[in-house]
């Protein structure tokens, strides 16, 4: 074990290579990442190409072909619908693809503002330490004890959820785990040579902060919300299969399943084709994002 | 003495902490728009009367008189009264804005004593569920940390990570329930209408316990007492379940402490699934009815469960690992 290891927890990187690209290769030689990776591309891919270009309107209505069952599955299947048609005849494929969109678009931009938050909290709170630390930590304290999900639907359940209003909620509810995980990585880089370099050179504590500390303990973080996505993605869809999350006639995985759910027992696709959907997106963000995670601790050591 | 101490300080900031969600809550509920009175008078009630109804009951003073009459009668014990509720227990909200003279509305505490019972069931009984399935997945991961157990644990903790609770619920209930008819699924008849929901609730817990398991068990293999163990005479067997385990459930308590709302969200979901008389429901359709003494009556009180959880968590932990000190 050299002194460096016994000083810190966080190694400096190699000059030669920035810390993101080496989690990133060491990630990228697990099977389970590249497995992940394909699926996932191939996912984004059909939601944002099939909707224009098969020229189906998700939410085009078609009483005559309504209920008619996926590829195979009894009578009346075509391949025109290849995962059949709900109650009004809609176009379950394309509506699966276009409920993807949205659920990609709230759950990557809540994982952004919650590391975002999360983040500045985290740093602040390590960087300066003392009363500013006190009050901002017992806040995220706080911020833990709420049963988030309450909070969620009540505020979404008594103003009209729109999209930005689903992705502040959403956002607001993921920080403090961030924050904590920021605080401390802050406060073991902070007792560096280098930042006390700086600080005897007179560098402004904003400019350290931004310039120093942030662009080395910000990428671990980041890579392991990843994972986050995964979460709030599913968050969006339980908002929206109770009736809280963006509204039909678009449509997304929890309207569509909700939906579904009373036409069960004559049409079970409805209800379960979508969530296969969901599931293997899922699935894949969560293949890339623990690999993420494994190359990380195996990075810096430890869990 | 130490116990006394540490109890006292950690009681107080609980009680610090379910104080700063009441006053979050109580607030939120207030700026967001949504009339509740609007609600109870039902739609074709006159404005007048409306004014009339949120006048007698307080709502439109100013919030911190408000806050201060709730605070002083929790103080008392009192959680308030439902806004739609009857005490008689059928929930109708808005019909008509003539009857539900105040007294007879249901108390907030006797409706969550009713209903909490009933969760607390369903997690405990998840609890054991997913630490059935688990537990093997974890233990066998750790200690072959880069091979096929590995491997294994963390494949299907992608797998079971990425099933929405409600999705799940509904195919489980379509094929055990209409299609195998081997489990009852909506409402409450008996314990065997908890056995579904509580295998969806567990498979949605499993994943957390099979990543500590499997990272804390393999942490645990590498020290140094494990081949002194082995040293000692110990067989394998005697090192995973003395050594191993042991040192694994402190982690595996904390993450119960954490993962708490997590857990609550899931009940949450699940009890709306399968229309199960619980915590969850209830929480569900008062957001719906917009009934405020209920939404914060509910919150407070798992707040105040989270608290609880949290102190008796690390009490275990430190009962189990004398070393660690809070």
């Amino acid at each position: 074990m050299s002194i460096q290891d016994m000083t810190s927890d966080l190694p400096v990187p190699r000059k030669d290579r920035k810390i993101a690209a080496r989690i990133w290769s060491e990630a990228y030689a697990a099977i389970e990442f590249k497995i992940g990776l394909a699926v996932f591309s191939a996912l984004v891919l059909a939601a944002i190409f099939y909707p224009m270009f098969s020229g189906i309107d998700p939410t085009k209505m078609a009483i005559s072909s309504k209920l008619l069952p996926p590829l195979f599955m009894g009578e009346g299947w075509s391949w025109a619908r290849p995962l059949g048609t709900d109650q009004l005849g809609r176009d379950m494929l394309s509506r699966s693809l276009v409920g993807l969109r949205y659920s990609l678009l709230i759950g990557i931009s809540t994982t952004i503002l919650m590391v975002a938050v999360g983040a500045m909290v985290g740093l602040f709170s390590g960087y300066f330490g003392g009363k500013v630390d006190t009050i901002l930590m017992r806040l995220t304290d706080a911020q833990l004890a709420i049963p988030m999900i309450i909070l969620a639907i009540t505020i979404l359940g008594v103003s009209r959820p729109t999209i930005p209003a689903i992705i502040l909620v959403l956002g607001l509810s993921g920080w403090p785990i961030y924050a904590r995980v920021m605080r401390s990585s802050v406060m073991s880089v902070r007792k560096k040579e280098f930042v006390r370099g700086a600080m005897v050179l007179g560098a402004t504590d904003w400019r350290i902060m931004f310039t120093l500390i942030l662009p080395l303990v910000l990428p671990p973080i980041a890579f392991v919300a990843v994972l986050d996505i995964a979460r709030m993605m599913i968050f969006e869809s339980v908002l929206g299969f109770l009736g809280l999350g963006v509204q039909p006639p678009t449509p997304t995985f929890g309207n569509i399943i909700a939906d579904g759910r009373k036409y069960l027992l004559n049409a079970w696709w409805i209800a379960t084709m979508p969530g296969v959907f969901l599931v293997l997106t899922l699935t894949s963000i969560n293949l890339m994002g623990s690999s993420l995670e494994r190359a990380r601790n195996s990075i810096y050591g430890g869990a | 003495m130490f116990i006394a101490r540490f109890l006292a300080r950690r009681l107080l900031q609980g009680a610090l902490i379910v104080f700063l969600v009441s006053a979050v809550i109580f607030t939120l509920l207030r700026v967001v728009p949504g009339d509740p009175v609007r609600l109870m008078a039902g739609g074709m009630a006159p404005e007048a009367l409306i004014e009339q109804i949120a006048e007698e009951m307080g709502l439109r003073d100013p919030i911190y008189q408000q806050f201060g009459r709730y605070v002083w009668g929790i103080v008392q014990g009192d959680l308030g009264q439902s806004f739609v509720r009857p005490a008689s227990g059928a929930a109708v909200g808005g019909a008509s804005f003539d009857d539900n003279t105040r007294s007879e509305r249901a108390e907030v505490w006797d409706l969550i004593a009713q209903t909490a019972p009933m969760t607390v069931q369903l997690a405990l009984l998840s609890m054991l569920f997913a630490l059935i399935i688990a537990v093997p997945i974890g233990v066998w991961g750790g200690l072959r940390p880069g091979r096929f157990p590995d491997k294994l644990a963390l494949y299907l903790s992608s797998i079971f990570v990425s099933l929405p609770n409600f999705w799940l619920g509904i195919v489980l209930a379509l094929l055990l329930s209409v299609k195998l008819k081997l489990l009852p699924a909506i409402g409450y008849g008996g314990f065997a209408y908890t056995i579904l929901p509580a295998i969806v609730l567990a498979i949605e817990i499993a994943p957390f316990i099979i990543r500590t398991l499997t990272v804390s068990v393999a942490g645990v293999m590498r020290e140094n007492f494990i081949d002194i163990a082995a040293v000692r005479g110990l067989t394998r067997n005697q090192i995973i379940f003395r050594h191993a385990l042991r040192n694994s459930s402190v982690p595996l308590l904390n993450l119960l402490g954490v993962q708490f709302s997590m857990l609550l969200g899931g009940v949450l979901v699940i009890e709306f699934i399968f229309d199960y008389p619980g915590l969850g429901l209830l929480t569900i359709n008062a957001v719906m009815q917009r009934d405020f003494p209920l939404i914060q009556g509910i919150a407070i009180v798992t707040a105040a469960a989270f608290v609880l959880i949290n102190i008796v968590v690390d009490l275990c932990a430190t009962a189990i690992d004398p070393r660690l000190e809070y």
